[in-house]
């Protein structure tokens, strides 16, 4: 039985969103699709930033789903800064064609 | 070292560099040293490492350049140390991009005690792979392999700059570069500075009463005055937690360059 097509499969896109706060509602400051690509990679740009969402909650409002949420643990000392923003993993089922 | 007094940074630079983690400088070399440079190091063949400044010696006029030595000797005493590291990084045509990292390991400064120079011969555009760099992140403990997840940063800065620019980094300032698209090889050398003594005294062109302005809650990260600048500016706009422990790291930096903690 020959296997389906993977194109024509949903497949799995990724979302990773660096809100400024655990809230959905806070505004991004990180932005990095994943697309179910051979090889496709996201790239750092030298011009201007255009993303289709502001909040996380933007991103739910169209499709996307958390499949991670930001680790809250507060840090030992809290005088330390480590990353930028809390991290939302998100998904969206779809097929994805090249 | 006898520095120009007319090259040493105001208050409002020297704030401006602690708050975001670099300040660039357009330097007026001799008409067509930027261009003898550029051809030098498009021949080369192979990378001299620290050696390059004797490979193209006109890049001592860089470290020579009064300007230069205003900014350095403002930021790192007037006994600054010029590293023999340096590096020529050639961005070639058709490379991708470079993720973002701190150099070295996580051992984070909170102080100013040393900060590159990236020196650019030629215009940079953007499709040509500059360096980008995301302002005020130079004060964050973050392995690299924390920020693999990340790609583009609301507030990145791609230096994007003229021809003789160099652009001085905080050490630990989170930076990349993007994909360089051009036809053209995409130059850079860095130099690497650092201090001698901790100050006893500003070594800028230090107003008194340069803190002494109220605090403007209408103008925020839009204020042009030292005490301003050092309380609200928020370059990426982090939340207000993050905010409160950068303001901290700031009074605390600014005091160890007036003195007031040697």
């Amino acid at each position: 039985m020959s296997q389906p097509d993977p194109a024509t499969q949903p497949r799995q896109r990724l979302l990773y969103l660096h809100a400024r706060t655990p809230s959905v509602f806070s505004e991004i400051l990180g932005y990095t699709p994943i697309e179910p690509l051979k090889d496709f990679r996201p790239e750092i740009i030298a011009t201007d930033l255009d993303w289709p969402y502001k909040t996380v909650h933007d991103a739910i409002i169209d499709g996307w789903q958390i499949v991670q949420f930001p680790y809250l643990q507060a840090p030992f000392d809290d005088r330390d800064l480590d990353v930028v923003g809390y991290e939302f993993i998100l998904q969206k089922m779809e097929v994805v064609s090249q | 070292m006898t520095i120009d007094k007319k090259h040493l940074l105001t208050d409002v630079e020297v704030a401006k560099f602690i708050v975001t983690g670099y300040h660039m400088l357009e330097l007026d070399l001799p008409n067509g040293t930027n261009e003898s440079i550029a051809q030098q190091l498009d021949t080369l063949e192979s990378n001299p490492g620290d050696a390059i400044t004797d490979t193209v010696p006109e890049l001592n006029q860089v470290l020579d350049h009064p300007a230069t030595k205003g900014v350095l000797a403002s930021l790192l005493g007037n006994d600054y140390i010029v590293q023999s590291h340096r590096h020529w990084h050639c961005k070639q045509p058709n490379s991708g991009h470079m993720q973002w990292h701190q150099d070295s390991v996580n051992r984070r400064d909170t102080n100013i005690n040393r900060f590159l120079g990236l020196y650019y011969p030629t215009d940079i555009t953007p499709d040509m792979g500059p360096t980008i760099i995301v302002p005020g992140t130079q004060f964050r403990n973050a392995p690299t392999d924390r920020m693999a997840t990340y790609t583009n940063i609301r507030g990145q800065v791609p230096v994007v700059v003229k021809a003789g620019t160099i652009a001085f980094t905080h050490y630990d300032l989170w930076h990349g570069t993007a994909a360089n698209r051009s036809p053209a090889k995409r130059h850079m050398i860095k130099f690497l500075f650092g201090r001698n003594t901790p100050n006893t005294a500003p070594t800028w062109n230090h107003d008194p009463d340069a803190l002494n302005a109220p605090r403007d809650w209408n103008k925020k990260d839009k204020a042009e005055d030292a005490n301003n600048i050092l309380t609200f500016a928020n370059p990426i706009g982090v939340s207000q937690s993050d905010h409160y422990k950068e303001r901290q790291i700031r009074r605390q930096c600014w005091n160890e360059l007036m003195g007031q903690t040697a």
